[in-house]
């Protein structure tokens, strides 16, 4: 009888499976390590809050305006989304045919399919130039709504699917109108997943760059938007120009800074929207 | 119906280009828009070059995890496994361009001796970090819908591991990993700013054109590096919105075929 | 060294065990032999020190109320379960040793599910499945046709071999899965319930097929269906609780029935072994 090796034939499967997978495994922690360590230098309180553009062209102490507008822009165009979001995903589930759903369903599929550089081109074409909207806030936040749109109609519409269908039916049972059973049992069941997907609805047009790289931004020189049509700074773009401007050590710094408080940013809202699921699970 | 819209407001912003210059530029290879000539063919090949290097990368890796992460891995570590891979998702674009340019780039010098790092495969790399996670996400999904009694049958008849991962379980999550691959190659071809800072912006079919090793231009990134240049109006700028118009149909081919049966939601 | 070393010490031990006529592994071996098995599942113990011996040929039926550790026992047996205590001898080898692992154990003993399982594919490919090597399974004609035969099913899939087999009813299903299982020529057979929630033929036929396998090779078939035990009419198991109660000839234990708790099953369906 021969000597039993530990490895039969499955072994070099399995090994093979794990070392392809070796990256997937390492580099998200890397990814994340990286960029904290190239960020620490700057890093701190006063870096984020900081606002004096004393020193020119993004040499800024911090990057408040920055991170001011991302949020602006985040936080509108989930605002003008949000009720056609809403609305859609009522009219799919309560009144649309079977027909009208499955068209609705290959469109929104189509909407997520585009690129959003498409959208951002479309901005700078109508908002921008048709409308004379200029480079503004407001163009951002119409293209970027639009860019989160079917994310926020597949997620509401996920939210609402959880509601058993008994519940509707009990609802019906009692002489329920269609908007009363909207009104009365589903808003208030779906809620907070609702909310969850408002939230990574959020987190989605924080990272976006390229539609708002045309419509909305400038480099610098903005600290807070005077009106609705005057153009913002953001994190995204800020970090953008930064990367093309060079090879400087101070630029660099401050990129990684950016990318890493972005990144917080981003995963904080993440995070969030996990939260309240867990707690609209319970 | 907004779909409808941009596209069509797409087209009609080209159509100057094309009532002038008929569709025969698409396939044309030169693009100097000061000599009016505006071929598409080298963004399109460097497009479809970016794209099939990155699922050439991403696609073994993101499923090898996939495998790794439903089959081998006990549920206790699956989930932070999941959960680093969901973190990798939402990095914005713009920060794997940061990777890509200050990390990537010198690295790709100085390994390969290349006088310059920004070449079709620095974007293909990049992009390739980007959808792994979507692939990996999507097939782990698959795999695990996969049921029980079907690992336990194959389990019966003698199969093992190996036989088991590719006769029973690949083939029945291959749909899965088949709309995994079809958006995430959609969401590579539409990156934009990170493929732009790396992938050198030369408008050239690379010579000979399976050498990724040169600089090359893609769609995305000729739109983001050329927009903010042209003048509201002029050929050029009609000639860069064709390219989102072009872009957009490619894409939403793909997103179609990617839900033509099953309808995902990711 | 160490290597050299080990192979050294083992090979003159291995000389004594691995002569032509083993001493230890007398012709007569048992083909199963189960001694003092427990396990243990979530903290609850399923099988209590159950020690059983199969015979050469003929079927053994299970029989036991829901929940008494049958379909736990098979699962055991064939190593889809291997946190067992106590030993399975297969011909008389421990099972933990076996040659090439777990799979080919499985190859040598079968496991038939109680609910079908079949492979999204075509009826041919789902018989030839369990084949190592494609080219064995493009050649495995006459196999198919022998193994689908014995499973009583070949005249009514004939015709298309090459249709979809998610396309037959459950209990043709069944069936295939049977002749699947017939085609990698295991050396027992084990069946969970296999006619549970079958039409009144299939359950005919598989019975009829059991009975025609049993000619050769051992089986051990869980059922509920007292009837069906005593048609099967071989070794009888009564197990509750995770223990063997009693056993015995399917006929004497049916009618004179020794142990208490198996006189209360049979009689009234129930069994209270604690």
């Amino acid at each position: 009888m021969r000597l039993r090796l530990p490895l039969d034939q499955n072994f070099f499967g399995k090994g093979l499976v794990v070392l392809l997978a070796v990256p997937a495994l390492l580099l998200p922690t890397l990814v994340l390590c990286y960029i904290f360590w190239q960020a620490a230098p700057v890093l701190s309180w006063g870096f984020v809050v900081g606002a004096t553009e004393s020193a020119g062209f993004g040499m800024a102490d911090g990057i408040f305006p920055q991170l001011l507008g991302s949020l602006l822009l985040a936080v509108m165009a989930c605002v003008i989304a949000a009720p056609f979001a809403l609305s859609t995903a009522l009219y799919y589930r309560a009144y649309a045919s079977h027909r009208q759903q499955r068209l609705l369903m290959v469109m929104f599929n189509m909407l997520q399919g585009v690129p959003p550089i498409v959208f951002g081109l479309c901005g700078l074409v109508v908002l921008v130039n048709l409308f004379s909207w200029g480079v503004s806030l407001l163009s951002g936040a119409v293209v970027l709504a639009i860019v989160v749109l079917p994310l926020l109609v597949l997620n509401t519409l996920a939210a609402l699917e959880r509601i058993p269908q008994q519940y509707s039916e009990a609802g019906a049972a009692l002489g329920l109108s269609t908007g009363a059973i909207i009104w009365r049992l589903w808003l208030p069941e779906s809620g907070i997943n609702i909310m969850t997907g408002l939230l990574l609805a959020m987190a989605r047009a924080l990272s976006e760059t390229a539609p708002i790289m045309f419509t909305a931004t400038v480099f610098s020189g903005v600290v807070w938007p005077d009106s609705i049509f005057s153009p913002v700074t953001t994190l995204q773009t800020h970090i953008f120009y930064l990367a093309q401007e060079g090879n400087d050590a101070q630029v660099t710094t401050i990129a990684w800074g950016s990318a890493a408080v972005l990144v917080l940013l981003v995963a904080a809202f993440g995070l969030l929207s996990r939260m309240l699921q867990k707690i609209g699970a319970h | 119906m907004t779909i409808v819209l941009v596209l069509g407001f797409l087209l009609y912003s080209s159509w100057p280009l094309i009532a002038q210059q008929g569709v025969a530029f698409i396939v044309g290879s030169e693009w100097y828009p000061f000599e009016s000539l505006f071929g598409m063919l080298p963004a399109l090949v460097g497009t479809l070059w970016a794209v099939a290097l990155a699922l050439m990368i991403a696609l073994p890796c993101g499923v090898a995890a996939a495998i790794l992460s439903a089959e081998l891995l006990p549920a206790r570590l699956r989930n932070p496994l999941r959960f680093s891979m969901e973190l990798m998702a939402g990095v914005p674009s713009v920060v794997y361009g940061l990777l890509g340019i200050w990390v990537l780039l010198p690295l790709l010098e100085s390994q390969l001796n290349l006088l310059t790092g920004r070449t079709l495969l620095a974007a293909g790399l990049l992009l390739a970090l980007m959808i792994l996670p979507t692939i990996m996400v999507l097939a782990e999904d698959a795999l695990r819908g996969v049921r029980q009694s079907q690992r336990e049958a194959a389990k019966n008849l003698g199969l093992g591991w190996n036989a088991t991962l590719c006769r029973v379980l690949l083939p029945q999550a291959w749909p899965g990993i088949r709309v995994a691959t079809l958006l995430a190659s959609g969401r590579a071809m539409g990156e934009t700013v990170a493929v732009m800072l790396v992938v050198g912006s030369i408008d050239r079919i690379p010579e000979p054109f399976y050498n990724f090793l040169q600089p090359a231009q893609t769609l995305t990134s000729r739109i983001g590096r050329e927009m903010a240049e042209a003048s509201v109006g002029s050929q050029h700028w009609a000639a860069l919105l064709f390219c989102g118009l072009l872009l957009a149909v490619i894409a939403i081919v793909v997103s179609l075929a990617a839900h033509r049966k099953a309808s995902v939601v990711v | 060294m160490v290597a050299d070393l080990k192979r050294k010490r083992i090979v003159p031990l291995q000389q004594g065990v691995a002569l032509p006529s083993s001493p230890l592994k007398p012709l007569s071996a048992p083909p199963l032999q189960v001694e003092q098995l427990t396990l243990q599942l979530g903290g609850q113990s399923v099988l209590q020190a159950l020690s059983f011996t199969l015979p050469t040929q003929g079927i053994t039926s299970l029989i036991g109320p829901s929940g008494a550790g049958k379909s736990s026992l098979l699962r055991c047996l064939n190593g889809l379960e291997n946190h067992w205590r106590g030993s399975i001898l297969v011909d008389g080898a421990n099972v933990r040793h076996w040659r090439g692992g777990w799979d080919q154990l499985r190859r040598h003993i079968g496991l038939i599910a109680q609910k079908p399982v079949v492979f999204n594919a075509s009826i041919r490919a789902n018989v030839a499945f369990g084949l190592q090597g494609w080219r064995t399974r493009r050649r495995a004609e006459a196999l198919i046709e022998q193994s689908l035969h014995q499973a009583a099913l070949w005249d009514e899939v004939k015709e298309r071999l090459d249709a979809p087999a998610t396309t037959l009813s459950v209990g043709q299903q069944q069936r295939l899965c049977i002749a699947r299982a017939l085609a990698i020529k295991p050396k027992i057979l084990l069946l969970d319930e296999p006619t549970a929630s079958l039409d009144p033929r299939s359950k005919q036929l598989i019975e009829q097929t059991m009975l025609q396998l049993a000619e050769t090779m051992p089986l051990i078939c869980v059922t509920h269906d007292l009837e069906q035990a005593r048609r099967l009419n071989g070794q009888f198991i009564f197990i509750c609780d995770g223990r063997v109660i009693e056993q015995g000839a399917c006929e004497q234990v049916l009618d004179q029935p020794q142990a208490i708790e198996t006189r209360e099953f049979l009689r009234w369906n129930v069994c209270d072994c604690d």
